[in-house]
């Protein structure tokens, strides 16, 4: 597909009438599970210049949800935040390096990953197609409000400034991203790189990959669910989030993704609700998406947004 | 060339091998028709390994008249071990046998070990004989083994491919004709823990923070699996894998490692580009393989 050919796709996804009273629902649900955050100082993974502590916080369906976050040893007043969300096999690292550029940091393991899998453990291939026939039960209804009660989490931190906080994430965590971003309004920058999870429908016809070849894989031994399968994944693709995202907000993709189709990020791009947003678009880049080359560029996006605004 | 190669270096390994060699490797083949069609069909394995451990692989058949090519995936640093890799063309299970094994502590092959990350790097590092990768090298053995035992299997085409684990693979284990590796955590380990802060080898430094009394006892550790040491066993046609330039895995920075393998290998540095990278690599694998052009995903062609 050429460039411009890309850049007008327009994705096949349509939004359910009654996607936002689904989406309230679930907050409705959300909001009546106390959070119980715990958190553990590690004096393994600290070091002189960062805390380290491993977290913990309750979310729907009885699951219990692990992160890590960091802070900055050195600090005075109220600290802006980064929330980093996972890519779909990885598990999520230690945001050491956000502490190190003055940023409270939290990374999130949403239910299936490693250290959050003790009541929910779909596997790898899995995840996608895990219920995948009912939007009530499907697998990332639990894990997008895992990811978007990290935003609770840091709200719970003294030292966190609730007005300054961020979000980012690549591949899947591009796709929640874009959710969290939409979902909850405290964000206020959002960075979301190759996002995954965002013209579903329209991904599986554009590439035969994994993951979202489990989908394919999920049709052909069951060809009479097509129909409830595209039903589902409406409710949950980022491109119909995306007009709720009001704040600053950067999207990069590389136009030869292998994973998660540009076509996909150009969509997701138009349907981006905030007046302030930005599309860096990597010819020459896979799934990579270019992000080396343009680092000090995200760098300065959440500067500008989240340190600019010191009280 | 041979400075800080432990003296006991042969011995680790023949133990090691000796020790694997104990158990036979009772394999259980099960279907798995959901990530099966017309081209090729993908079972799930189970088999022993020493200690004994079982574990778990994905082996994909193409359909049609065999033998077939074979790419072995040695796993990576990551807890998720998937039938191809993530991005890799689904129909490359067309053309080629296909294996990644889930060696002790990933996933589907972590009872009762579950492997942590971070923490794998560093578990059981005071001893040679304790550490975990101990175990999964020898997990890596076996699984080529059980690769090359299936008929469909061309002995005479069988990529190994992967990071550290791939060439350790080739080193320790009969049959694999060619090699892609891209080395990233068992190559002058504490030397490259020493100058970087980023994670996995940031174990280590996290790891000697706490002892710091264990410097010594780590490092003869770490010296068991240093690749320069394994590399003078690799007889198949070599790829590495190298970084970008001006990183410290760039070829520069792996002179030692391509000089102590016994064939000149082929050596690419990263562009900094899946896409690039990716690209490269599928072509050389198809070329040296014999099998034409690569089979690229979509958005590669």
């Amino acid at each position: 597909m050429s460039r411009p050919t890309m850049e007008q796709y327009v994705s096949k996804v349509a939004k359910p009438q009654d996607f936002d009273e689904f989406w309230g629902g679930v907050l409705e649900q959300a909001a009546r599970v106390p959070l119980n955050p715990e958190t553990r100082y590690s004096a393994l993974r600290s070091d002189p210049g960062v805390e380290v502590y491993e977290v913990f916080y309750d979310s729907i369906d009885d699951v219990r949800i692990a992160g890590w976050y960091c802070a900055p040893r050195e600090r005075s007043g109220k600290l802006p935040a980064i929330l980093t969300l996972p890519g779909y096999q990885g598990e999520p690292g230690i945001p050491k390096e956000w502490a190190r550029k003055g940023y409270a940091a939290l990374s999130v393991a949403p239910r299936g990953k490693l250290r959050s899998n003790a009541q929910f453990n779909p596997g790898y291939p899995g995840l996608l197609t895990h219920n995948i026939t009912d939007r009530n039960t499907y697998s990332y209804r639990g894990f997008y409000v895992d990811a978007w009660r990290g935003i609770d989490y840091l709200l719970t931190r003294d030292e966190v400034d609730g007005e300054r906080i961020g979000v980012t994430g690549g591949s899947q965590g591009g796709g929640l991203t874009v959710t969290t971003s939409a979902m909850r309004q405290e964000v206020r920058a959002a960075i979301a790189g190759a996002p995954y999870l965002c013209g579903y429908v329209d991904s599986i016809e554009l590439t035969r990959t994994y993951p979202y070849e489990e989908i394919n894989d999920y049709l052909r031994l069951h060809p009479g669910s097509r129909e409830a399968v595209v039903e589902t994944l409406a409710y949950f693709d980022g491109i119909n989030f995306a007009d709720k995202i009001r704040c600053p907000f950067v999207i990069y993709i590389g136009l030869q993704d292998n994973v998660c189709p540009p076509e996909t990020g150009y969509a997701l791009f138009r349907a981006v609700g905030s007046a302030d947003k930005k599309l860096y678009a990597a010819d020459g880049h896979g799934h990579d998406a270019g992000k080396h080359s343009i680092e000090a560029e995200l760098d300065a996006f959440f500067d500008t947004h989240l340190k600019g605004a010191t009280v | 060339m041979s400075e800080g190669r432990p003296a006991d270096f042969e011995g680790y390994w023949r133990d090691a091998l000796d020790e694997l060699a104990c158990f036979p490797p009772s394999v259980e083949t099960e279907a798995i028709p959901l990530r099966s069609n017309d081209s090729s069909s993908l079972f799930g394995l189970r088999f022993t390994s020493s200690g004994p451990y079982r574990l778990f692989a994905y082996l994909g058949i193409p359909t049609g008249e065999g033998p077939f090519p074979a790419i072995y995936k040695a796993p990576g640093y990551s807890s998720v071990v998937s039938p191809i890799p993530q991005g890799a063309a689904s129909q490359i299970r067309s053309r080629y046998v296909t294996f990644s094994i889930a060696a002790r502590g990933l996933r589907n092959a972590d009872k009762p070990y579950a492997a942590e990350f971070p923490g794998l790097l560093t578990d059981g590092i005071e001893d040679p004989r304790a550490y975990r990768f101990r175990g999964i090298a020898a997990d890596c053995v076996r699984g080529l083994e059980i690769l090359r035992s299936r008929p469909e299997v061309d002995g005479s085409r069988v990529s190994v491919q992967g990071g550290d684990l791939a060439l350790i693979t080739a080193a320790l284990a009969d049959g694999a004709t060619h090699l892609v590796c891209g080395p990233s955590l068992f190559y002058r380990t504490m030397e490259m823990a020493r100058s970087g802060d980023g994670y996995p080898l940031a174990e280590i430094t996290d790891y000697l923070r706490q002892r710091p009394g264990a410097a010594e006892a780590v490092e003869s550790t770490l010296s068991h699996f240093d690749l320069r040491w394994f590399a003078p066993r690799v007889s198949a046609s070599t790829l590495l894998e190298a970084g970008p330039a001006g990183s410290a895995l760039d070829r520069s920075g792996l002179q030692s490692l391509i000089d102590a393998l016994p064939n000149p290998p082929d050596v690419y540095e990263s562009q900094r580009s899946n896409y690039k990278d990716g690209m490269f690599v599928e072509t050389w694998v198809s070329d040296k393989l014999g099998c034409g052009e690569p089979i690229l995903p979509e958005h590669w062609r």
